[in-house]
């Protein structure tokens, strides 16, 4: 991380849903600096969805509840602006994509964010156009986005929230509709926007051999707290506690933490957790032979 | 899973009232609206059917067109049989001849077949507008004269709700199909109704966050996609659409020759063909209509 520079700021962040006792977030204390990419790690329940809707404002505005703490979103306190003004900064992707929809047309649907943050016309065509092939979409453009198969209307959310070009995006479990060669592009397009634009990429996701290639932090909750942020390598190899927190962790690491376990190979703790890695590794460990 | 497509929705074509822009048809399908009104006239309002009739031959939406007029026409039915037999009119009413235990009048029977006029030919000019436009370039226009944007958000998204209620619908009835219970008829669409609009309602609530988080109502410079212009042909033919309506609306209230409901007589046999081909038609309709939506 060169550049230090936070863009997201929790602190103190407790909220409970009206109508619940538990909290769904308990003292979240979190800082996601400007150009990283996140990956929300945890079970379903575990807070990831209530902790993104923080980002913009959702929560404590839009949803009924008890809130307590701040969040200051690139200096922004989200408890004095509406999402509506936040919208400008941060773009969310939520995971039903059916109720994200109102337009007749994929293209207007795109067009509508643009419309409201001021795009003139003429610049609109060409970044529809962009932001359509992005995502796969192409040709596509006078179609009814309620016509669409659930994959492609999720792609359809992603590229209207990528069109406004915010400088975060929030995606919640943005793959769950979306077949397998669909997903890999979906996450090697965040990861082009992440490296190429420096936006800032804040996934919920489940798979973890994904992010475990993809991401620059894991944050894994559970019941509404955090119980490990940091780098893919010093969250995976915390291999005991996600396995008592219900988490699976990538098979490369799966295997590294069998082998260790059974003694047939010492890894001090340092497991690798992609495939890559597992593989120059496993060559290193047993591949002398031939 | 696709629900039954409403009838009422553009058809695409190229036709030279599709090129219109929405505002000139819009003005005179309103005009004609308020002419339908002001007059009984059968022969005025016939002409002007007609003319909507070569409107909808003009585009080429005859197919569309029909199938909305096969289920108004039989519905329209029911004035002919009520208005003959209880005319909207002031006494003292003329008796024509007995119809069963009813009695035809003539200013009833000349008031039921005026109003099934009056409906065709404001919704054949109703009809042309809608089918011809696209809604979002009608929208754009409406905006452009001064309606609030949220209102015109609203239509649009109302119009987007109804194929989506009827696909929730499908699937309520699918599951509890599957489920053993009734799946058609009445009895089945009754307790439906409840998951449908709970459903409506989450998807409202979820729906308003989702467009908050895309700036929707945010502050500053908004501006439109659409780009529906209005060239100087549209803008003739706007004024002489609005003038030709306006006009005949004047003539045909300030004449009162054109009153003839006591001058157009209807003989008995004629009246009680007119009364008894409606009745049959209608429940004809009725009879049908009941039993597709006890078989769907």
């Amino acid at each position: 991380m060169e550049d230090k520079k936070p863009i997201i700021e929790l602190k103190d962040v407790t909220f409970t849903y009206a109508s619940t006792e538990t909290p769904a977030l308990k003292g979240v204390n979190l800082t996601i600096y400007e150009g990283e990419y996140v990956a929300l790690m945890g079970l379903n329940g575990a807070g990831k969805t209530t902790l993104q809707l923080t980002f913009n404002g959702v929560i404590p505005n839009m949803m009924m509840g008890d809130f307590e703490g701040t969040v200051i979103v690139s200096g922004m306190d989200t408890d004095e602006y509406p999402v509506r003004e936040m919208a400008k900064v941060i773009g969310l992707v939520f995971d039903n994509p059916e109720f994200q929809l109102s337009q007749m047309t994929v293209a207007e649907e795109i067009a509508l964010g643009l419309e409201n943050i001021g795009t003139p016309p003429a610049e609109m065509h060409r970044i529809i156009a962009e932001s359509l092939e992005i995502v796969g979409l192409s040709g596509f453009e006078d179609r009814s986005p309620f016509g669409l198969s659930g994959g492609q209307q999720q792609r359809l959310s992603i590229a209207s929230a990528l069109a406004m070009k915010p400088r975060i995006v929030v995606m919640d479990e943005p793959t769950s509709n979306v077949d397998p060669i669909g997903k890999e592009e979906i996450f090697a397009v965040a990861a082009q926007l992440n490296r190429e634009r420096g936006m800032t990429v804040i996934m919920a996701e489940h798979e973890v051999e994904v992010m475990a290639a993809y991401a620059d932090r894991i944050i894994v909750l559970h019941k509404g707290e955090i119980v490990l942020n940091g780098t893919p390598h010093e969250v995976f190899t915390q291999v005991d506690t996600l396995k008592s927190i219900g988490l699976r962790v990538p098979q490369a690491t799966e295997l590294a933490y069998q082998l260790d376990q059974k003694r047939l190979a010492s890894y001090a703790g340092k497991y690798p957790v992609t495939t890559e890695e597992a593989v120059q590794d496993l060559t290193d460990k047993f591949g002398k032979g031939g | 899973m696709q629900g039954v497509a409403i009838p009422i929705t553009m058809v695409a074509g190229d036709s030279y009232i599709h090129r219109l822009n929405p505002l000139p048809k819009l003005f005179i399908a309103l005009g004609v609206l308020i002419l339908s009104f002001a007059t009984r006239n059968p022969l005025v309002l016939g002409v002007v059917f007609a003319l909507g009739l070569v409107f909808v031959t003009a585009a080429g939406i005859w197919k569309s067109y029909l199938r909305v007029v096969g289920i108004l026409f039989p519905i329209s039915l029911t004035l002919v049989v009520m208005q003959s037999i209880a005319p909207a009119f002031p006494r003292p009413w003329t008796p024509i001849t007995d119809f069963g235990p009813f009695t035809i009048y003539q200013e009833g029977i000349y008031s039921g077949v005026s109003m099934l006029l009056r409906i065709f030919s404001m919704t054949t000019f109703a009809l042309v507008m809608i089918m011809t436009t696209h809604p979002s370039d009608l929208f754009t226009s409406l905006q452009k004269i001064g309606m609030p944007y949220v209102l015109n958000f609203i239509l649009t998204m109302t119009l987007q709700l109804i194929p989506i209620l009827q696909n929730e619908f499908a699937i309520v009835l699918s599951a509890q199909k599957s489920r053993g219970m009734k799946g058609s008829g009445f009895g089945a669409v009754l307790p439906s109704m409840v998951p449908v609009f709970v459903g409506a309602i989450e998807r409202v609530q979820q729906l308003s966050i989702s467009l908050e988080s895309r700036a929707f109502g945010s502050t500053g410079i908004k501006t439109s996609f659409r780009n529906v212009t209005m060239s100087l042909k549209d803008y003739v033919i706007m004024v002489l659409g609005v003038l030709a309506t306006l006009a005949t609306t004047v003539w045909v209230i300030a004449d009162k020759s054109l009153d003839w409901s006591r001058t157009l007589i209807f003989p008995p046999t004629l009246s009680i063909i007119i009364v008894a081909l409606a009745a049959i038609g209608f429940v004809a309709f009725f009879i049908l209509a009941i039993s597709y939506v006890l078989r769907a």
